[in-house]
């Protein structure tokens, strides 16, 4: 757990790891109750010119809010993810997520965020948390 | 020896551009047609062509183009920026000599809409081709952009003589201002401040944003001819006084690493004293510059190679104002390659026409004599220029 | 802008009077929030924050927000919403011949966390339709829509700014889908009969350097003759790897995948008397300094590739 006064701008966060995989990229789909067909099936991604499903925004912004949360522990709050898409992830591929602290106020924390892929960076931006007192 | 003398007759120019929409061809063709046009020449009196080798377009397509008839001397130059100058000693070589009347020396390139240097992607293949094997000992580890490259003769710099990214800084600042009342420049009326520049993301540590060029789509060309033909032309001619290229034996292509010191350019140091010796002048008698201008350290070096200041003394003359609007040496009227456009250095040797000829959208109250550089970093050339009555 | 793309622009000019600034709703959720449905969630990102399923209520990830009022599978809303359709815009730009869509931006901002049995509403409104652009997947805009969320008590409980790409996607001459997508590797380099002893070197775990046999003097990169005395003959020697730091720069953009950003390169002075240039890991870019001493391990850094990779050495 991370307490406000031990975290310092420059920390950064250990890497995650995700492994992308069609499993995953359905799951995360019809958990985020997104049906586009390029998120699970595979022949209507290609008539659209991708070479195969991949993952939806909204699991992508699961996968920051998760990979943020834990490392901020329980008595964190996210108050506002502000993402940029670059490199599909597609099946077959790992996600492996970075962060570094670059701004610290009382105890609300910006964190620089990136998911990088075999193709480049999945997803860049930033995460604006809060860390309440625990009780 | 005493050889007849050459001059610039012909200037032309397509807009430059983020996405010209057309071929590089079409490109090269409008210019040269253009530079023709505006020399008071035909077509069928052009017998010669000299380009950059990384120009796309063959001689012979463009010569055919713009109405050529038959074709006596073409020439190519080796090394991207530093080749701006070869074509204009090979085509006063080849008037000289008698083996052509009246040469094109063009450049036509989509660098921003087509293959962009600064992507990384820069001949991206896997061929036995010199390029690659050349290159072979940077691109693995991902050290495979001009910014980079160059800076590590900036941090060179910098640990030299103590400079600091401000200094750059008040380099782009100039060009930008230049750039910001010509109509012709990408950044038209879009001065920079100090302030700006040194908020600009990195690059390549220490080259910011504003520290470097654009990247742009554009074509330039000129015809050059005779000194003795261009009298009976319309335009100004612009002598070429003196033209040089030069490498040294640590020079290598645009991955400058191995001279013993890499805080200048030991070609334009080499080259300098003879070019003014040939041309009959001294530094002190030049009244403009355009130095090439890829990456704003860049300046710094070639202020001290060509004399204009003593060594580790360039931060202080640009600071002095020296190279802005009013100053004493004048140097990038265009708004250079971080303010105009990118077109691989002919567009400032371009500016020096358009001042002698009394046109630039910056004009001097004088603009006799003047020095142009070609790439920094590589294999490269200068010349001086002068206007003649 | 070139004239073609003001041409086209014409055409969308209509789509921003008639669209944008228009708020539609309310889009009711489907179901109030559940200890099923943040299960899944849960599950599926493998989120196991222990504050959304540990308690006796559960709490729903923030970041579940837009989920709550999407369309079912059959592309329905639930009843009691707007019969309006807030993408129809969307709809017009497929017919356009934009066809392609893609999200490329997304701004949430979480104001209330949700509890199981809350009921979220939601209105939309397009806010932006920008000037038409060349992008890497061919011509298009940007469309850009805000969403705001309610819970039945008509409390804001987040916004979401989401940017689409609408595009038309570029013309390839075969035509043909692309296979599968191809990972991006290290651009490998060109070995040559007066380099591949270097590279097959650092595939033996040796950084070798050539020296003359006759005059003795070092050289790098590889070259056949020697450049002191134009003696072919040369053997290589076993670098120590270790060395100085002759100059640095740290590659921040753009970033060049697959490599790491900031990528902080080296040029070092080997103890053998060559210079070379080199990655340099394990320090940060602002921290390098000329005069370092560093020392390089040979890593194979791809398959069948090897490299010398820098550290500082304490």
């Amino acid at each position: 757990m991370n307490l406000p006064q031990q975290v310092k701008v420059g920390d950064e966060l250990p890497e995650l790891p995700i492994p992308i995989t069609a499993r995953q990229i359905v799951a995360g789909a019809i958990a985020s109750q997104d049906f586009e067909d390029v998120h699970h099936d595979k022949a209507a991604a290609n008539q659209k010119g991708t070479p195969d499903i991949f993952m939806n925004i909204l699991t992508t912004n699961g996968l920051v809010g998760r990979y943020l949360s834990d490392w901020a522990g329980p008595t964190v709050r996210i108050r506002r993810i502000s993402l940029k898409l670059g490199a599909p992830n597609y099946p077959g591929d790992t996600m492996v997520m970075s962060g570094q602290v670059t701004a610290v106020q009382d105890n609300e924390l910006e964190i620089a965020f990136k998911g990088k892929n075999g193709l480049g960076n999945h997803v860049t931006g930033t995460g604006y948390l809060t860390l309440e007192e625990s009780a | 020896m005493n050889l007849p003398a050459v001059a610039i007759v012909g200037l032309g120019a397509t807009e430059f551009s983020k996405n010209s929409g057309r071929s590089e061809m079409q490109l090269a063709c409008e210019a040269a047609h253009a530079a023709v046009q505006d020399s008071g020449l035909t077509g069928s009196d052009i017998d010669g062509m000299a380009t950059f080798s990384m120009d796309n377009n063959w001689e012979i397509e463009i010569h055919r183009q713009i109405g050529g008839q038959e074709l006596r001397f073409f020439a190519r130059t080796e090394f991207g920026g530093g080749g701006a100058l070869g074509p204009f000693a090979h085509a006063v070589s080849a008037i000289q000599t008698g083996q052509c009347q009246a040469a094109i020396i063009y450049r036509a390139m989509n660098e921003r809409s087509g293959l962009r240097f600064g992507s990384g992607e820069i001949m991206n293949m896997n061929t036995l081709n010199p390029d690659m094997i050349h290159f072979s000992h940077y691109f693995p580890t991902g050290f495979m952009t001009p910014a980079a490259w160059i800076a590590m003769c900036t941090r060179r710099y910098m640990h030299k003589y103590g400079a600091t990214s401000e200094d750059f800084g008040r380099i782009a600042v100039s060009m930008r201002d230049f750039a910001a009342s010509n109509p012709a420049a990408f950044f038209y009326q879009q001065p920079l401040t100090l302030e700006q520049h040194q908020q600009s993301k990195l690059i390549a540590d220490p080259l910011r944003l504003f520290d470097c060029c654009q990247e742009s789509d554009g074509a330039v060309a000129f015809v050059v001819t005779s000194l003795e033909r261009a009298r009976d032309l319309p335009n100004t001619p612009v002598e070429i006084a003196s033209v040089r290229q030069c490498a040294v034996p640590a020079s290598r292509q645009i991955t400058p690493f191995y001279h013993a010191d890499i805080a200048h350019f030991p070609e334009f140091d080499a080259l300098s004293c003879d070019l003014f010796r040939r041309a009959d002048t001294a530094p002190n008698e030049l009244d403009f510059a355009c130095l090439y201008d890829h990456f704003t350290p860049a300046i710094l070096p070639q202020l001290e190679a060509f004399g204009f200041c003593a060594p580790g003394e360039a931060a202080d003359f640009v600071k002095d104002g020296h190279i802005s609007r009013g100053g004493k040496l004048p140097v990038n009227t265009n708004g250079g390659q971080l303010g105009e456009a990118y077109i691989h250095g002919l567009n400032g040797i371009a500016e020096v026409v358009r001042q002698m000829r009394g046109t630039s959208a910056n004009q001097l109250e004088r603009s006799d004599q003047a020095l142009v550089t070609a790439g920094a970093g590589v294999p490269t050339g200068a010349a001086i220029l002068r206007k003649q009555a | 802008m070139n004239t073609a793309l003001s041409d086209l622009e014409q055409a969308i000019e209509p789509l921003r009077k008639r669209y944008i600034g228009q708020r539609v709703g309310p889009y009711l959720a489907w179901n109030k929030v559940s200890r099923t449905q943040i299960w899944q969630w849960c599950a599926a990102m493998g989120d196991t924050h222990p504050e959304y399923l540990g308690g006796e209520t559960a709490i729903a990830p923030p970041t579940m927000l837009q989920s709550w009022t999407f369309r079912d599978v059959h592309g329905d809303y639930a009843p009691g919403s707007t019969d309006q359709n807030t993408y129809e815009v969307l709809g017009k730009l497929d017919e356009l011949g934009y066809f392609g869509s893609v999200a490329v931006s997304y701004d949430q901002q979480y104001l209330e966390y949700l509890h199981e049995g809350d009921h979220v509403h939601s209105f939309s409104t397009i806010s932006d339709i920008s000037a038409l652009k060349n992008t890497a997947l061919g011509t298009g805009c940007f469309v850009t829509e805000l969403a705001e969320y309610f819970r039945q008590d008509k409390t804001l409980i987040g916004t979401a700014t989401i940017t689409y790409l609408k595009y038309q996607p570029n013309q390839t001459s075969t035509g043909a889908p692309p296979s599968s997508p191809r990972k991006i590797e290290r651009i490998r380099p060109v070995e040559n009969t007066d380099s591949q002893h270097y590279w097959q070197g650092l595939r033996d775990g040796k950084l070798l350097i050539q020296q003359c046999s006759d005059c003795d003097v070092s050289r790098h990169p590889p070259q056949p003759m020697c450049e002191a005395c134009q003696s072919i003959n040369w053997h290589t020697v076993e670098s120590t790897r270790r060395g100085k730091i002759y100059s640095f720069t740290s590659i921040h953009h753009p970033e060049i995948p697959p490599f790491d950003s900031p990528n902080c390169i080296v040029l070092v002075d080997l103890d053998e008397g060559v210079r070379i240039a080199a990655q340099i890991t394990g320090v940060k870019y602002d921290e390098l300094k000329i005069g370092m001493p560093v020392r390089a391990n040979i890593v194979e850094v791809q398959k069948g590739l090897s490299l010398p990779i820098f550290e500082v050495e304490q």
